[in-house]
């Protein structure tokens, strides 16, 4: 009785481990009253860092950040299809000025800035999830 | 090209945003807002034509205005306004002005005219 107690909380645990350390990491003013409409840009998106954070991202905690950013993006037309490996334009329905949008969302989430060669190959979620584990500076 | 080319002017728009009005969301939203409005607006417009490209270099500009030449301020408990000047501002002196280098707005006809 008492060891099926444990194990289910530390399995608990385990599986809230990944993403506990998400929303620490956001600007505060992001998560209010307009998240509905559209992406909300960071308000100061560097002031906020946490600095307690593990070295690195998983690519887990990656994708959710960007799926979250993503599910909040309201010109998404079929949210159904979102997944790791969905396509910005063919799965999306998003166009080429709702891509630059995104991307620039993602830099503003991960405190980076992506140089315009790289941001223009970014067409799709496993893309951008790549691209920001290769950056060492995103957090 | 110019497909490429007008987003990554829109990108750099948005950016220019983000430098002039960090912190202050409604404006940021606002300017956003009409970055897009101007670029949807222009959508139709065929591939090399002159129309295009003007209306490239206008965004282009518009982002170097707002990255250089917008700083905002906001005032303190003394009622003294506190300016936000960041790396990007254009500083100018006198010197400069006498010069006219060219790539600052002082010593240069203003907006192509």
């Amino acid at each position: 009785m008492f060891r099926t107690a444990l194990l289910r909380s530390a399995r608990q645990a385990i599986r809230a481990a990944p993403r506990c350390q998400a929303p620490i990491a956001r600007p505060v003013v992001r998560s209010s009253m307009f998240q509905a409409k559209q992406i909300v840009p960071a308000a100061r998106f560097q002031a906020v860092r946490c600095y307690s954070a593990s070295a690195g991202l998983t690519k887990d905690e990656v994708e959710g950040r960007i799926m979250d950013l993503l599910k909040n993006f309201d010109k998404v037309t079929e949210p159904e299809k979102l997944n790791g490996e969905a396509h910005f334009h063919n799965d999306l329905g998003l166009d080429s000025l709702d891509t630059v949008e995104v991307v620039m969302a993602i830099e503003e989430e991960f405190s980076i800035e992506i140089p315009d060669k790289e941001a223009d190959a970014i067409h799709s979620v496993k893309q951008a999830v790549d691209y920001i584990l290769a950056q060492p500076d995103a957090h | 090209m110019s497909r490429e080319m007008a987003l990554a002017a829109y990108r750099h728009l948005l950016r220019s945003t983000r430098i002039a009005f960090q912190g202050d969301i409604p404006t940021l939203l606002a300017a956003r807002h009409e970055a897009r409005k101007n670029f949807e607006y222009n959508r139709g417009l065929a591939t090399g034509s002159d129309e295009l490209s003007q209306q490239i270099t206008h965004a282009e500009e518009v982002a170097n205005f707002l990255r250089e030449n917008v700083v905002q301020g906001q005032p303190d408990e003394t009622g003294k306004y506190k300016l936000r000047i960041h790396e990007h501002t254009e500083r100018g002196d006198n010197e400069d002005i006498k010069k006219g280098k060219g790539n600052t707005l002082a010593g240069t006809k203003c907006c192509a005219s």
